[in-house]
């Protein structure tokens, strides 16, 4: 079996979550984490307006040149170092894995900075809680 | 690949997430968890807390650098009594760019 993590923006989760029913695949878990990646941030602009920008947040990127770390030392708009993420974990047997995968990306591939990441993660057993059941048919 | 979670003090997160940083992993993923070790949560006086409020820090990295993580994260995490938090090495078999599309192994 494996475990597909995937971080997405949060605006593409219900999209998501019908290409994996699409798929035949309804299960997964959802949680809400931030992120960043190598870009260390983003900029307001770029990310839902409501959300507000971490000031307090000093964790800002200072050995190479970002939009974030850019915008905060000319003031022009408000840094946001930590984004708003959804991140989506779905266990399936070995050979659903690669149309997941598909399904996942074919929906959240913008092709701009921050569309997420996949990871693909062994997953030894898995037991289904209200019957006791193991193995390929309880994941 | 590994994946790296790590629970640790909240008021440590910052720390972490720079030193981190410095040693030129800047891309992790965050969340706000609760959760509670060997010792069954806290006894202050006579308020018991089952779970306390914790950081998990999730990263990927390449094999060889799962070792400069983990030193980097137990030096700057740590400050010597329980509640600490633990750090947990799982593998990773593929790694996808949603952007690109690509494999980055």
């Amino acid at each position: 079996m494996k475990e597909i993590v995937a971080i997405i923006r949060r605006d593409k989760l219900s999209e998501t979550r019908m290409a994996l029913e699409d798929a035949g695949l309804g299960e997964m878990t959802v949680h809400t984490v931030n992120g960043r990646g190598r870009q260390g941030g983003t900029l307001m602009t770029e990310i839902d307006p409501e959300v507000p920008a971490e000031f307090d947040a000093v964790s800002r990127i200072t050995r190479y040149p970002t939009p974030a770390a850019y915008a905060l030392s000319h003031s022009l708009t408000r840094p946001v170092f930590w984004i708003p993420k959804r991140m989506i974990q779905v266990v399936v047997p070995d050979d659903k894995a690669s149309l997941v995968i598909r399904a996942i990306m074919s929906v959240n591939r913008s092709g701009r900075f921050g569309d997420g990441r996949i990871f693909v993660c062994p997953i030894e057993e898995t037991v289904r809680i209200r019957t006791g059941e193991r193995g390929e048919g309880s994941c | 690949m590994k994946m790296v979670r790590a629970i640790v003090r909240p008021e440590k997160e910052n720390d972490v997430v720079l030193a981190l940083e410095a040693k030129g992993f800047p891309a992790l993923t965050k969340a706000n968890v609760f959760g509670r070790g060997r010792q069954k949560g806290l006894s202050v006086g006579a308020v018991h807390y089952d779970e306390l409020p914790k950081v998990m820090l999730l990263i990927v990295v390449p094999d060889q650098d799962v070792e400069t993580v983990l030193q980097v994260i137990q030096d700057t995490a740590r400050i010597g009594y329980e509640g600490d938090g633990r750090i947990f090495v799982s593998p990773v078999l593929e790694s996808y760019t949603i952007r690109t599309g690509e494999k980055t192994v």
